[in-house]
């Protein structure tokens, strides 16, 4: 088996920020060690649990998110935990941490304390990056949502109505990708320099330019955008693209073009439901008249959504994409299992689960591609469950030294 | 504040040379998601040669407001008697890019499509399944031409798969990866994702296969495909809610989710926005988000708010007691909130440890943000046309190989003097020729 990271060897400091960054390191290959305070990290007590115990070794999301790590248990507040550590970065390729700025400092292990590793690339993924005004405030994920730019373009179109920020920690999957963006390409520079060195990444930098036209709008028209349900902000009200179907489900009708094949196939389908109204007339058929009617008027938006909210969402769905028509149907995510085209696309991977007693399937990873090869290879550890073994066999320390640095505490 | 030396941005280099000068991207992609991944290099110095078909100009370069576009794509925006470059969008996603014309629907520009590949380490579109392989550039004929080259295409649906032909654009994709739904109030229609996240997040994820790529075919000499399905890159994030539904049979199609701005996992109150004084240009109200994840931070927000006596009260006292009334305790909050300015309920609550921050608009992070004034996350580059204007920036500081921003999108064909005269060596009469033929 291969990866675009394999042989690599990643310490990577607990932390629900970095987490999915380290899963897709190890998911290509990497062996990624996981320090973890002795009461485990704070991804494994925020649930969803199995059968919603609480339960450090069953959290759902730390499931996900820590695929084919392994974990070593160490309170790096004390001195020999710190010893350890520094002892564990002087042979790692990449050292991944999100602590608040100046704390690795007080504790010997910032850059230039283990930066006699010429190779290790450092990599600190935290809420502000490590310097300027705002560098200690507290933040989560949700609020990165608000600070960086996305609430303000998401939510529904009555003004007085809340913003929205979305599930699924997706502030601090944009840092994740940009602290991936920058340990690969200085993998790329170590290859021919042999030189590490150190990443600052900001996750409210990485919201701040992911918000697609909102800035550039205001930039250069000093417009503000409308948060529409369900659409893209924009700066002009626009009708809603976001339409219920027949059977409680709603359907994306992005705005696009309707050429004749498209157009043809709309109205015999309207033309089934009964809602074509007009829309028969010739002076449709002409490709302009209608894009400008769209564009601007309601007879033909009217008719969609008729059309729509008198069809189910699968026939929606395939029926436009049929007809060259990028509708989509507003699934459930674990409505995808039950999809054809993910497994003919070979994308789920089973991850044996002894404590459940079987395998549970998880997604792949983003890209198909056998020579990058990015999937979970196993299931995330159990609290500690690697201690011992990096302690003896990469730190070469004796079976006393261990049961006496878990006598003390310092491990687990 | 302690300010630390920060080793990332000590590095005063900004010389456009970076990590990845040297590699050359030939870009096929438009429209918004595909174009992100190759602009992402051009952070690091790679050339990357932006592809526009003659009668098929990318729609970012004109879709912008009537006051500035011309019906000629072929002519240089103007607003003010000043050139734009193109709509701003464009500016911002080939910023740094090189552009060239070219038709690839007639053979001789198929021709010049290959002699590229073979100059090119990678090569990106995004186009429907079917198109690059109608044209006759399959992976193996691309392969057969450079064996080094590592091809990517950025798809919504995939190019394998019964849905290949399926047409997708970043909501597209967000609606059928489950990820709109994981957003909105409870019992509303789903929120989606208003900026859209899948044209951005799906095009840095695909930024971040090309740099993977690149970096295996550096390491084995070997080029590469790379099927990216912008649906199944969403779909890895929400991969929390796949495992809750294998092992607890618990959907995220359910009355109680999405939880609107509270948190679920853990459950936690408070946790939402509240309205505050005031509202935004378009008459949208102003909104700051407020978080207690510690007894602490909660004891100390009923302080702030000067309602100490309510962490003693039952209903409030503990974190649980708490979301099990947390209508109650968000409308006292909201009270406290509705009368006063956004950024002063920010700054009193970082002030008292309280997790809390702004609902920043466009306008806010631009002008006011002083983090992101200090991190240059917009820098001001100068413009042959504009003048001093502000850019996005790139938010990787590294300290040996510092990223860059180089200030605009070429002009339609800018560089084709560049790339067929110096790349592919053709004389002045050739390109004549090509010219008059409509191949560029």
């Amino acid at each position: 088996m291969s990866g675009i990271y394999e042989g690599l060897t990643v310490v990577e400091l607990a932390d629900r920020r970095n987490q999915w960054a380290g899963k897709l390191l190890s998911d290509g290959g990497a062996r990624v060690i996981q320090i973890e305070p002795v009461n485990g990290s704070p991804g494994r007590w925020c649930g969803p649990f199995v059968k919603d115990k609480v339960d450090p070794d069953n959290c759902l999301d730390y499931w996900w998110n820590n695929t084919g790590k392994q974990s070593v248990a160490l309170d790096i507040e004390r001195k020999p935990a710190q010893d350890l550590l520094r002892k564990l970065l002087t042979r790692a390729d990449i050292f991944l941490e999100s602590t608040a700025p100046g704390a690795l400092a007080n504790l010997g292990l910032d850059y230039g304390a283990v930066a006699g590793n010429r190779a290790l690339i450092y990599a600190s993924l935290t809420d502000f990056g490590q310097d300027g005004p705002w560098r200690d405030l507290q933040m989560n994920d949700a609020a990165h949502l608000a600070l960086g730019g996305q609430m303000s373009s998401t939510g529904y179109s009555d003004a007085t109505v809340t913003p929205i920020g979305g599930q699924g920690h997706q502030a601090w999957h944009m840092g994740c990708a940009f602290v991936l963006h920058g340990i690969t390409v200085a993998l790329f520079d170590r290859m021919t320099s042999g030189e590490g060195q150190y990443i600052d990444v900001s996750i409210h930098d990485a919201c701040a330019i992911g918000t697609e036209g909102a800035v550039p709008q205001w930039m250069y028209y000093g417009e503000t955008m409308y948060r529409q349900t369900g659409m893209h902000a924009a700066p002009r009200r626009l009708p809603p693209l976001e339409l219920p179907t027949a059977d409680g489900m709603y359907v994306m009708a992005i705005n696009q073009a309707f050429n004749k094949r498209s157009w043809e196939a709309l109205l015999d389908w309207m033309d089934e439901k009964g809602v074509t109204g007009e829309l028969r007339d010739p002076k449709y058929q002409e490709e302009s008249v209608r894009t400008a009617e769209y564009r601007q008027g309601t007879i033909i938006r009217d008719a969609i959504r008729r059309l729509i909210a008198t069809s189910n969402g699968e026939e929606c769905f395939h029926r436009a994409q049929a007809s060259g028509i990028s509708w989509a149907v507003i699934r459930a995510a674990e409505e995808n299992y039950e999809i054809p085209h993910y497994t003919q696309r070979d994308y789920w991977r089973n991850v044996e689960h002894p404590q459940l007693g079987r395998a549970i399937p998880y997604p792949r990873g983003p890209f198909a591609c056998d020579e990058l090869l990015l999937e979970p290879r196993g299931r995330a550890p159990h609290l500690g469950e690697h201690t011992q073994q990096v302690l003896a066999h990469d730190l070469g320390l004796t079976a006393e030294e261990i049961a006496a640095l878990t006598a003390a505490g310092v491990i687990k | 504040m302690n300010q630390q030396k920060n080793p990332a941005t000590d590095n005063a280099s900004h010389l456009h040379k970076g990590v990845l000068s040297g590699i050359r991207v030939l870009d096929f992609t438009w429209k918004t998601v595909g174009p992100w991944a190759p602009r992402l290099l051009t952070h690091y110095g790679a050339e990357v040669i932006h592809v526009e078909r003659v009668n098929g100009w990318d729609d970012h370069r004109y879709h912008a407001q009537p006051s500035i576009v011309t019906d000629t794509p072929d002519a240089n925006q103007v607003q003010g008697g000043k050139k734009f470059y193109a709509d701003p969008y464009f500016n911002t996603l080939h910023n740094g890019k090189l552009a060239i014309s070219l038709n690839p629907r007639t053979p001789e520009g198929l021709k010049l499509v290959e002699r590229l590949i073979t100059k090119c380490d990678a090569v990106v579109e995004n186009f429907s399944a079917e198109v690059f392989s109608n044209w006759g550039l399959t992976w193996e004929r691309i392969y057969e031409l450079n064996a080094k080259i590592v091809y990517m295409s950025s798809s919504g649906f995939g190019h394998t798969g019964e849905w290949k032909g399926y047409r997708s654009f970043g909501p597209t994709a967000a609606a059928q990866s489950g990820l709109s739904l994981a957003s909105g109030l409870p019992g509303q229609p789903p929120a989606g994702w208003g900026y859209s996240y899948l044209d951005v997040m799906g095009g840095w994820m695909g930024g971040l296969a090309l740099i993977q790529g690149l970096l295996k075919a550096k390491k084995t000499g070997q080029g590469m495909y790379i099927d990216y399905s912008v649906t199944e890159g969403a779909m890895s994030m929400v991969g929390t809610y796949m495992l809750d539904f294998q092992v607890n049979g618990r959907r995220t199609r359910r009355p109680d989710f999405p939880p609107g701005n509270r948190a679920l996992f853990p459950s936690l109150a408070p946790h939402n926005t509240y309205r505050c004084a005031g509202h935004d240009r378009v008459g949208q109200y102003w909104w700051v988000f407020i978080a207690c994840e510690t007894q602490v931070q909660f004891e100390a927000l009923c302080a702030l708010m000067g309602r100490p006596g309510l962490a003693l009260d039952p209903q409030f006292a503990t974190n649980e007691a708490r979301v099990k009334h947390e209508d109650e305790l968000d409308a006292i909050i909201d009270r406290w909130t509705c009368a006063r300015r956004r950024y002063d309920i920010m700054q009193k609550c970082q002030a008292a440890g309280i997790i809390a921050a702004v609902v920043q608009s466009a306008e806010d992070r631009v002008e006011y943000d002083p983090q992101l004034h200090h991190r240059e996350i917009f820098p001001i580059i100068n413009h042959p046309e504009l003048g001093d204007f502000p850019y996005e920036g790139y938010p990787v500081k590294m300290s040996r190989t510092p990223a860059f921003v180089h200030g605009r999108a070429p002009t339609l064909a800018e560089h084709n003097q560049y790339v067929y005269g110096e790349l592919l060596g053709m004389d002045a009469a050739e390109i004549a020729g090509l010219r008059e033929r409509g191949v560029i």
